[in-house]
């Protein structure tokens, strides 16, 4: 694939600004190649990113195949959408916002069954633990996937971004596209509604 | 800052399901100070806002293990996606529009995004260079599409001697359209659109 091949006979300190791997400026390249109808480039961009993609997903929706469904059409519909793409954004925090709302959707559409699928859901593997003192942890974290699912999508989608993916608050309110106040609200209730989900559990 | 001077009221979102501590403090308050580090003396000292803040430490704690769970921390590699979405993406290509290649008449055609592919890799050949947009448009000549106008866009060396490089460039670039392509081309036009770090020097032994 030519546009890869060619990155890596560029130095990666190219420029200050740029993220270690990949690099900014070079996914500003790609982005307009793609958008001129290169699906290789596209392609590269697609390799670079869907990793961390799938991550924010499967935070989002709780699992993995929910996760890589709502980022493969995020990514058609992004790739659909790149010649109307206006490059204000970095193509990763346009595919991130993109994801979100895809995942968002998802999480309103299937609130009347959350009940259900939480109870079908993988329990806490057993071979990564051993030691006893930790039992306790792994119940709270139990308790803390089920009490997840009890929160609205909103709640969920903005507590998950601030609190798994270490987003700041401006960012998450460009990603749901609400504002910062209303961002700082939901964070708010879905910390109430966990904390005391986790108080009635001890 | 300016969030702990707002008086309780002015904090519209939270009010509905908010909690004022015995101490006259507001849970969200407590919270968001917490958050925002706030070095809050009456926070370290209030019994109230302590357990309302050792509330929120176990949700932490829980917060840690789930972020640790194998469930969530392995790594996606992402590369099934990939295929699944270029799979897609692969039927419902956007290839421009056709060119003419040859001599007029001929009735041979290459469509606009695999030229420019060819054009963008060939000034990708001088070192250093980055190409970006790339488009074609053919003058027309006679009522008929004739020999193309391109006009091309790279990221340039900061070290470069740019008119110098932008010829390079613009004779790789039509040695490419004529001996691989055999696109007739009425002009290559180059534009700079930004000079990155990489050397000119660096890249010549490398590349090659």
């Amino acid at each position: 694939m030519r546009p890869d091949e060619r990155s890596h006979s560029v130095p990666g300190s190219r420029r200050q600004t740029a993220p270690p791997e990949g690099g900014a400026d070079d996914d500003a390249l790609l982005v307009v190649r793609a958008a001129e109808g290169d699906e290789d480039a596209f392609a590269v961009l697609v390799q670079r990113h869907a990793p961390a993609l799938i991550r924010l997903a499967t935070r989002l929706l709780g699992n993995r195949a929910e996760a890589e469904d709502a980022v493969q059409d995020a990514l058609i519909s992004a790739w659909r959408r790149l010649p109307e793409f206006q490059r204000q954004a970095s193509f990763s925090t346009w595919t991130y916002r993109i994801v979100t709302n895809r995942c968002l959707n998802v999480l309103r559409a299937r609130r009347p069954v959350a009940p259900l699928e939480s109870a079908g859901e993988v329990p806490a593997p057993e071979h990564a633990v051993s030691p006893a003192r930790i039992a306790e942890g792994r119940d709270a974290v139990r308790e803390l996937r089920d009490a997840l699912e009890d929160l609205s999508a909103e709640q969920r989608a903005c507590w998950v971004l601030r609190e798994l993916d270490g987003q700041s608050y401006e960012f998450i309110a460009d990603a749901v596209g609400i504002s910062q106040e209303a961002v700082r609200a939901r964070v708010f209730r879905a910390r109430r509604c966990l904390t005391q989900a986790l108080g009635a559990w001890r | 800052m300016t969030a702990h001077t707002d008086p309780p009221t002015a904090r519209s979102g939270a009010a509905d399901d908010d909690e004022r501590l015995p101490c006259g403090r507001l849970l969200s308050q407590v919270w968001e100070a917490w958050e925002d580090r706030a070095d809050d003396p009456h926070l370290r000292t209030c019994p109230h806002c302590r357990e309302a803040l050792g509330e929120l430490d176990r949700l932490e704690s829980a917060v840690r293990g789930l972020r640790a769970d194998p469930a969530d921390a392995d790594d996606p590699d992402g590369s099934d996606v990939a295929r699944r979405v270029m799979d897609v993406v692969r039927l419902e290509l956007r290839p421009g529009r056709p060119l003419p290649l040859g001599e007029p008449g001929e009735d041979l055609w290459v469509m606009e995004a695999v030229a420019a592919r060819s054009l963008r890799a060939a000034a990708e050949t001088v070192p250093g260079v980055r190409a970006g947009s790339c488009r074609l448009r053919p003058a027309p000549r006679d009522g008929a599409p004739g020999p193309v106008e391109v006009r091309l866009e790279i990221h340039a060396p900061h070290d470069a001697a740019l008119p110098a490089l932008a010829e390079q460039v613009r004779a790789r670039v039509r040695d490419a359209a004529d001996s691989a392509l055999g696109l007739p081309v009425l002009a290559v036009d180059i534009r700079i659109t930004d000079l990155v770090d990489g050397s000119a020097d660096d890249q010549e032994g490398g590349a090659r």
